[in-house]
């Protein structure tokens, strides 16, 4: 059943795309994500131009992470607060990130930067989840005891002024951290084309010291704000959301995610963070090593005439 | 393109005592329907050559769709990575392109003649603009040197190759065939990546290595129905399309929790 997109400009299999939607939306609702690092670049594979992808991505994402916040909410597992003030800080990003990206296109170095980041970031942080979920696995299953947390909180989480409580999150830290953490992933996510999830929910575990309950609603609760703003925001400057390619992915992403969402429950905490870590690394090298392998074609044609 | 043609109702003794030959063609559809179950189309073109003189002819059939600016890198190896150099952009190149002819181009007229008519994905004026500059060498004023230098052919060729492989470019030596005595077809294959807009079909008759009569048809691939009001409405309305897409994405979130949330 093959589709043409009005502002993709090419012919997809539509049932592939709600499969797709599905898959992603599962993986979102399960691990808290958003998804679009996966999306993305099976989008561009497609043959559906970059700067399309990642804005109608956008669009997917909202709709997923919208159906899995309620699910989520529900099980007051969601810090709205913290939520919040991540995504003030997300906003200023993406406005940042925005402009960043235009630069990077007008250079001709877009393709480098986004292979670049997804190498580094998506490498770091799936290996670094993996080597410590897969630790915590180790030590249950010999019976171990979990390591002492270290409780000496950090002077530059608690030190700083502008706090503010949280009381979902049993927190009372300083604003300046989740807002920092916002600006850095909104700039992220504006040239990755993702929501930031992936950063967001070990960065909300180990930076911010935030229970694990409310780790995964949270991240959500952010991501539908960030690409709320995101897609407006590309629709309006750049005519690149495409609403029947957006429409076709978040009907399975809307059900994916629901089952998703549903079945993270039956899961141990860090055998999800190892799969999650695992699917993470692997989609950063994916995306990297191709830098270091002659092209085949060595030239390039680009989007837009810039 | 200047090139003095017999207009199609010369007198014939303007000429020689011999009679002009003439060309007509028609295509099977002359508007392309991009709806959403689009996935490329193919005209035919049907002509026939009236030639009292019954002199061998060639003919050869170029569509050219609308001009779109082409940005190209080329990737180079640098610190171990394979990077995008400096974009280059290159102007004059159609967005769709297909020369069919009844033998290989080169065999039916000389270079300069088909670098005159643009006819064959060699002869296209492709050029980058901005990358050339106007100087005087060895006396010889107003030489056009790309900065390219002797890459420049590498490039030109570059564009031809990605656009083949995209399926928009497309020279068929034996693409118009003679199915009966003057009558002859041609087949236009639009992929779905075509442009939107105004196509040029050229009929030009050739005769002992020159172009005798031309003759043009024209061809529009447009959006209808709701491929076009989408399309509009992104375009004229973006700030309330971006508002619309992203409530029927929060929507449609919210009702799917809340039908699960029931079952």
């Amino acid at each position: 059943m093959d589709i043409y997109l009005p502002i993709a400009e090419v012919s997809v299999n539509g049932l592939l795309l709600v499969i797709l939607g599905a898959a992603v939306g599962f993986v979102s609702g399960m691990f808290g994500i958003g998804g679009g690092f996966l999306m993305t670049p099976v989008l561009v594979f497609m043959g559906i131009p970059p700067a399309v992808a990642v804005a109608s991505e956008a669009n997917h994402v909202a709709a997923s992470s919208t159906s899995s916040v309620i699910a989520y909410g529900r099980r007051k597992a969601v810090d709205f607060r913290m939520g919040g003030v991540l995504a003030g800080g997300g906003a200023i990003g993406s406005f940042i990130g925005v402009e960043v990206f235009r630069w990077l296109r007008l250079l001709g170095q877009a393709d480098l930067v986004v292979s670049l980041s997804y190498l580094i970031f998506l490498g770091v942080i799936g290996g670094l989840m993996l080597t410590e979920s897969l630790g915590a696995i180790l030590r249950r299953r010999r019976g171990e005891a979990p390591p002492p947390r270290r409780d000496r909180r950090p002077v530059w989480l608690y030190g700083l002024p502008l706090k503010m409580r949280f009381p979902r999150s049993r927190l009372y830290i300083s604003v300046i951290p989740p807002v920092a953490l916002g600006v850095f992933v909104g700039v992220l996510s504006a040239i990755m084309g993702v929501g930031g999830g992936f950063i967001l929910v070990p960065a909300m575990v180990y930076i911010l010291r935030m229970p694990a309950g409310v780790v995964v609603g949270t991240s959500l609760f952010q991501i539908i704000l960030t690409t709320s703003l995101t897609s407006v925001l590309q629709a309006g400057r750049n005519q690149t959301v495409d609403i029947v390619l957006a429409t076709l992915l978040l009907i399975g992403g809307v059900l994916g995610a629901q089952l998703g969402a549903k079945l993270s429950s039956r899961f141990r905490a860090e055998e999800l963070r190892a799969i999650l870590g695992l699917i993470v690394l692997l989609m950063g090298l994916n995306m990297g090593l191709g830098l270091f392998v002659r092209p085949e074609e060595p030239f390039v044609m680009m989007q837009g005439a810039g | 393109m200047a090139i003095d043609l017999p207009p199609p109702a010369a007198p014939a003794a303007a000429v020689a005592s011999l009679p002009t030959p003439v060309v007509s063609a028609a295509l099977t559809d002359t508007r392309v329907r991009v709806t959403s179950s689009f996935s490329g189309a193919r005209i035919v073109l049907y002509g026939a050559v009236f030639d009292p003189a019954d002199r061998p002819s060639d003919v050869v059939v170029i569509v050219r769709g609308p001009d779109q600016p082409i940005r190209m890198a080329r990737k180079s190896r640098v610190a171990g990575l394979w990077m995008n150099g400096r974009p280059v952009v290159f102007k004059g190149a159609p967005g769709f392109y297909m020369a069919a002819s009844t033998r290989p181009l080169e065999k039916i007229a000389g270079f300069g003649v088909l670098r005159r008519l643009g006819a064959g994905v060699d002869h296209l004026a492709i050029n980058a603009p901005t990358e050339q500059r106007v100087e005087t060498r060895y006396g010889v004023r107003d030489v056009v040197v790309s900065r390219l230098g002797a890459d420049y052919l590498d490039w030109r060729r570059a564009v031809i190759r990605l656009k083949e492989k995209a399926r928009l470019y497309d020279a068929d030596s034996q693409g118009v065939k003679f199915v009966d005595h003057n009558l002859f077809r041609a087949e236009i294959d639009l992929p779905t990546a075509s442009p939107i807009g105004t196509y040029t079909t050229e009929i030009i008759l050739f005769q002992g290595g020159q172009p005798v009569y031309r003759r043009t048809r024209s061809l529009t691939v447009e959006k209808v129905g709701l491929e076009r009001a989408l399309y509009l409405f992104a375009h004229e309305r973006p700030w309330t399309y971006g508002l619309a897409s992203v409530l029927i994405a929060l929507s449609a979130g919210w009702a799917a929790s809340a039908a699960f949330r029931r079952s």
